[in-house]
């Protein structure tokens, strides 16, 4: 059999890739699937019934709660420094350090960043001192480094980050034309974000909101840092790995990150369809 | 009032990422107790015994080494496989670009902590020897970057335009290796030192797959270190955090200066 050249180019690129995926990605993903519909090699869906109930259920409510509100707080927070930062042309170290750091924030955070807050709203925490000194004290509020606000601020440091990040190609895709246009048709800087702005930058927001729910469903090294014992998805998940229950229980892990593939799955596609939905207007 | 306004958001956001980090340098460096500090014990107490020992502690340097190495290699490997992917797609193929875009997204449904489940039913049982070097985990720290990592390389062939340059090159006879290695490559610096970025602070933050396979890099390192010396390892944190900070933003700014344009952009 002889191959066209291109082809041949073709395989020899291609090949090695499709091997590493199949391999490292598709092989255990697809155990992991196959071990979850099949606990004591039957075929049942009691596993992933069993997955999402009782304090697994709550798992996933906690998680998906807070995966939400770190992605909404953190998708306008993130969205507006990007918008902010565009209307500044000085100073010009500002970019490029926002840039690295966001970076690094949006990548390293994990550990240190679980740390940094331990120091900060931590029971010693310099800030939970400060606010009590005037009488206020933040763990009622939920503001603590295992309370479900102190995890939002906590997520809040990478997710800002990120969202910058995602945000930025899609901001530089609105042409300064189109608002010159805007205010000679006499439209104000307010109508022309209402009118123009936002409708276009829609897609791409909610694009990069689902990337940072993606982001903080996921994220394990910071909840466990804090908290291991959370009521979290990821801690779950390592707490059934390490097999600190009865044995057996193995199944119930599969079944719950089959959910969870299954969820993050589905983000994705939307995601997908999101930037295709983006592109229109950034190629154009 | 509309620039006081940007100025206060821009402010209270630089707060919000200062501060943690300060509270971080206090507790790390400074030996007052949070209960006895006062405008008057502020200034007292202050030292960088922490850092130095935690720079005396072998086990921190062994934890480096492991995460630069498994740095380094995560780079090759990604570099290897995506390149010639990412550029033969780019000129030859490009209708199959939305599909790569697609597939490159895959690892983001299985992160790390899912992941490291399958990898315990196949290769824990299938191939133990495997996931004896801690070097197994570069694959799979490629397989995270990827979707970044493919992204910065396809940002930078679309900013070089490289079908046209591949077509110009071809039109002169130039052979599709030549073409490579020394029109495309050299124009694709900037997209590679940001792939490499990106995919050298992922390797040093990643802590789930590595904690639960037991292999002792970095992260996992500070947190064991922390947990048996609180403030050294709170020093440690910190100047890991910000050392990789300060070299990313200076290959940035030395990339810049050379008049090309990083994208740290993940998407």
């Amino acid at each position: 059999m002889r191959l066209q050249p291109d082809t041949r180019t073709g395989l020899l690129v291609a090949l090695p890739f499709v091997a590493f995926i199949g391999l490292f990605l598709l092989y255990p993903t697809i155990a992991i699937i196959y071990s979850a519909f099949t606990p004591g090699d039957d075929f049942t869906l009691a596993g992933l019934g069993r997955a999402l109930s009782g304090s697994y259920r709550q798992g996933f409510i906690n998680s998906t709660a807070l995966a939400a509100t770190t992605a909404l707080i953190g998708g306008v927070l993130g969205l507006t420094l990007a918008a902010v930062m565009r209307t500044l042309d000085r100073p010009r170290w500002l970019h490029s350090t926002l840039d690295s750091w966001s970076a690094v924030a949006s990548q390293l955070g994990g550990v240190p960043l679980a740390f940094a807050f331990i120091a900060a709203i931590g029971t010693q925490g310099i800030l939970t001192k400060l606010f009590n000194q005037i009488g206020i004290n933040i763990n009622d509020f939920g503001v603590s480094p295992t309370g479900f606000w102190g995890l939002v601020v906590v997520y809040l440091y990478f997710q800002i980050p990120l969202m910058f990040l995602v945000s930025l190609p899609a901001l530089n895709g609105l042409r300064r034309t189109w608002r010159e246009a805007a205010a000679l048709m006499g439209a104000s800087g307010v109508r022309y974000w209402i009118r123009v702005g936002i409708p276009i930058l829609t897609p791409a927001a909610l694009g990069g909101m689902l990337l940072l729910f993606v982001n903080s469903f996921a994220a394990y090294a910071t909840a466990y840092v804090l908290n291991p014992g959370g009521a979290l998805v990821p801690l779950q998940i390592r707490f059934l790995l390490q097999g600190n229950v009865i044995s057996g229980e193995e199944d119930l892990g599969y079944a719950i990150v089959t959910w969870v593939i299954t969820l993050l799955l589905a983000s994705l596609f939307l995601l997908t369809y999101l930037q295709r939905r983006t592109l229109r207007w950034t190629n154009a | 009032m509309k620039r006081a306004l940007k100025w206060t958001f821009l402010g209270t956001l630089a707060a919000f990422f200062i501060v943690p980090l300060l509270a971080m340098a206090r507790f790390a460096f400074q030996s007052v107790p949070v209960v006895l500090l006062t405008p008057e014990t502020a200034l007292q107490g202050w030292s960088i015994d922490p850092i130095i020992a935690a720079a005396r502690e072998p086990q921190m340097w062994s934890a480096s080494r492991t995460s630069i190495l498994l740095a380094v290699f995560t780079i090759a490997l990604t570099l290897l496989l995506l390149i010639p992917l990412a550029v033969v797609t780019e000129i030859r193929a490009p209708r199959l670009r939305p599909l790569l875009t697609a597939l490159t997204l895959l690892p983001w449904v299985v992160p790390p902590i899912a992941l490291v489940v399958g990898v315990a039913v196949t290769f824990r049982t299938g191939a133990p020897w495997f996931l004896a070097s801690v070097f197994s985990l570069v694959p799979f720290y490629a397989l995270w970057a990827m979707p970044f990592t493919y992204r910065a390389l396809d940002a930078g062939l679309q900013a070089i335009n490289a079908r046209t340059l591949y077509e110009a090159a071809r039109s002169m006879g130039a052979p599709l290796p030549v073409i490579v290695a020394r029109i495309i490559l050299p124009n694709m610096t900037a997209s590679i030192v940001a792939a490499a970025a990106l995919t050298t602070a992922l390797v040093l933050g990643e802590f789930a797959f590595a904690s639960l396979l037991l292999k002792e890099t970095l992260p996992t390192f500070m947190v064991n270190f922390q947990q048996s010396q609180a403030r050294a390892g709170l020093a440690l944190a910190l100047v890991v955090l910000l050392l990789t900070a300060v070299a990313i933003s200076l290959v940035v700014r030395v990339l810049r200066r050379r008049g090309l344009t990083v994208q740290t952009t993940g998407l």
